[in-house]
């Protein structure tokens, strides 16, 4: 094969990376390069498990072939060390509370001032709760392994989802307790919205999507994953809405909302010509993007509960699609429709992650994952939002 | 301790004879050098015989010394298999294509194994580089100076490191032969190359011979591994690895694809 034949044309995926170099090369400066060699290679997936099939053997299998578990992993890094000790799987959710607080005041407060900044303390770095039943298997940092397609167990449901495990943090951020109404706003195809019912807290679920066709992907996916009394229409809600209506359809409803908006995907973008939205006919969209992104966020905003909260993310490394819709939507919502938004420090979560993900240092506003050929998840934004009234 | 050569010289199929022994001696080697000839010839299939012995004095005709001879021996046993009138045959072709005293010698202690090639596939392999691949004969000579192994390549091989440097590179011939880049696998030029290029510092330029950033230097490029991570990728090692494991993974992937592709 003669290479001189195979040089191409000006494509989709050579615009995105021209477009890449100039804005990323400019905000990253001299950590550029390793996130570009990182997008262009090979990406890294999770397995997130699928609690309604058999689990258990799948898990085990998975830990032989030296996978582990870095949602569990990360939450046992929670326990107090010491006190109580490493905690079984199962019943980590009740001990939590408690040996926190008696490992916490212990620790190199001075006994005069533990009652009063000691309880202070307790409470600034009250670790952060994730939901005991979102499992989600990677290889280790360096490990290029790669999983197997999932199969079906006994009863006709998939194991594990494959997916981006930096995908799992937005929604375990989201934070989701038992009895919650929560309302996936662009939900196609569903990774996420399969991790929020894994969670087995969301009573109420409404998931949905603008595009018809990605949620009949999603439903497929759903019913491949979930077996029917779990799904009944009741508890999990499919439309097909443009999410920027939402505010108006449903105002003050959820305790839980995730905006997981379109975005210009920077790694597909430069891996796909197909669906590319670096075509030049789709120029005006891309452009258009951050604008579709605030009114989606607003709309979340809008209906979210007060004292809920609503989860921002892309799968851009974009500032423009990520902090600037933030603050964006943010400000409208204070001054146009009288909302205050506060904004949470997720670092106390992204701490726990560490050994995972190679998180961007010094973000002015959310969290995001920067791929790395060594843990190569990611790009993903997550800010978190609490609606105040 | 020295062991006695009488004792060694028994058994059957080593040099056994006196004549042997003392041409041997002739030719300079140490009594302890014929003992380690004759250890390596009857480990070999073929004793070292007349044949044997005509090699050796062909080399050292050539002007290399005992204790060389012995190196390239054992880096090339086939050698002793040769005889000498052939040998000193592919010893001219190679001073044929340019190679001066001194360059010959080093050539020859470095890579023994470009006197396996008779001068008739000498003869294909420089036509080759010649008419395919274009080079002078400048070139071809200075090919074979610096990196003798590329003309023990087979041709396919051959040309594909030489297209994926030209076209897929961009590098022209006489950089090609000033960087050393044929002593080096195409397996770490490729790997290179490519994290390079995923860095974004290294663009192929465009036929004008024009790039928009500016690469690297090859001799950079293609010099120690932690010189090429700390000044040309400045990456890690540990990116570096698994990059390297990634690629193999690709690019098996990707004959897989076009074998299958051709199957049906
Ligand atoms: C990043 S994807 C969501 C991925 C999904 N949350 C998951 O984890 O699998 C963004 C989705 O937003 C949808 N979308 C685009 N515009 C929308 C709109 N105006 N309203 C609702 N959804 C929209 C797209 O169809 C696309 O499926």
């Amino acid at each position: 094969k003669k290479w001189a034949a195979t040089l191409p044309r000006i494509t989709s995926t050579k615009l995105a990376l021209q477009n890449f170099d100039v804005n990323y090369g400019t905000q990253f400066g001299e950590r550029w390069p390793s996130i570009r060699v990182s997008l262009l290679s090979e990406q890294k997936y999770g397995a997130l498990i699928n609690n309604f099939s058999s689990a258990q053997e799948l898990m085990k299998g998975l830990e032989l072939q030296g996978a582990r578990d870095f949602v569990y992993e990360a939450r046992a890094r929670t326990w107090s060390p010491g006190s109580v000790g490493g905690k079984p799987r199962g019943d980590e959710e009740l001990v939590w509370s408690s040996s926190l607080a008696a490992g916490q005041s212990g620790s190199e407060v001075p006994l005069s001032s533990q009652v009063g900044e000691g309880m202070e303390m307790a409470a600034a770095t009250e670790p952060p709760s994730l939901s005991p039943n979102i499992k989600c298997f990677t290889f280790p940092k360096g490990d290029i392994t790669g999983f197997s397609p999932a199969r079906l167990d006994g009863s006709g449901l998939l194991g594990y989802y494959l997916l981006d495990a930096a995908s799992v943090l937005p929604v375990l951020a989201l934070d989701v307790q038992p009895g919650h109404t929560v309302l996936d706003l662009c939900a196609a195809p569903g990774g996420k919205t399969l991790a929020l019912i894994q969670t087995q807290a969301c009573w109420r679920l409404a998931a949905n999507d603008s595009s018809v066709s990605r949620t009949g992907r999603l439903r497929r996916i759903l019913q491949s994953y979930i077996p029917r009394e779990h799904s009944t229409e009741d508890r999990v809600r499919i439309t097909s809405f443009d999410g920027r209506r939402w505010g108006e359809l449903e105002s003050n409803t959820f305790d839980r909302v995730l905006v997981d908006v379109p975005c210009t995907t920077d790694r597909h973008s430069l891996l796909e010509e197909e669906n590319n939205i670096f075509t030049r006919s789709r120029s005006k969209e891309r452009q258009t993007l951050p604008l579709l992104q605030s009114h989606l966020l607003l709309a979340g905003i809008k209906a979210a509960l007060p004292g809920g909260v609503v989860l921002y993310s892309t799968c851009t490394l974009s500032q423009l699609q990520n902090e600037c819709v933030v603050e964006r939507a943010v400000q409208v919502a204070h001054e146009e429709l009288g909302v205050t938004v506060h904004i949470e420090d997720l670092s106390p979560l992204t701490q726990l992650f560490r050994d995972t993900f190679n998180f961007a240092q010094g973000m002015r506003l959310g969290e995001l994952v920067l791929p790395h050929l060594t843990s190569n998840f990611g790009p993903t934004y997550f800010c978190k939002l609490r609606r105040v009234n | 301790q020295p062991r006695k050569a009488g004792a060694e010289w028994g058994t059957p199929g080593s040099c056994a004879h006196e004549e042997t022994i003392r041409s041997l001696m002739d030719l300079g080697f140490t009594e302890d050098q014929v003992i380690q000839l004759c250890e390596g010839a009857s480990s070999q299939t073929a004793p070292l015989s007349t044949q044997g012995l005509s090699t050796l004095s062909t080399l050292t005709t050539l002007g290399l010394n005992p204790s060389s001879i012995l190196r390239v021996l054992e880096k090339c046993p086939e050698l002793s298999r040769i005889n000498g009138n052939q040998l000193q045959q592919r010893i001219d072709s190679l001073r044929k294509l340019g190679l001066l005293e001194g360059s010959l010698q080093r050539v020859v202690s470095h890579c023994p194994h470009i006197l396996t090639l008779t001068p008739k596939r000498l003869g294909t392999a420089v036509r080759f580089l010649r008419e395919e691949c274009q080079f002078t004969g400048q070139q071809v000579t200075e090919i074979l100076r610096s990196a003798p192994a590329t003309l023990l390549e087979e041709n396919r091989q051959l040309q594909y490191k030489f297209q994926y440097a030209y076209f897929r590179m961009g590098i022209q011939h006489t950089d090609m032969v000033k960087s050393g880049l044929f002593r080096v696998p195409l397996e770490e030029i490729r790997a290179r190359h490519v994290f390079l290029e995923r860095l974004g510092v290294y663009e192929t330029p465009d036929k004008k011979g024009q790039t928009r950033i500016i690469n690297p230097k090859l001799k950079d490029f293609l010099g120690a591994s932690e010189d090429f991570l700390t000044k040309v990728a400045r990456a890690s090692p540990d990116e570096f690895e698994v990059f390297r494991k990634l690629l193999t993974r690709e690019l098996e992937e990707e004959k897989e694809g076009q074998e299958e592709n051709s199957d049906s």
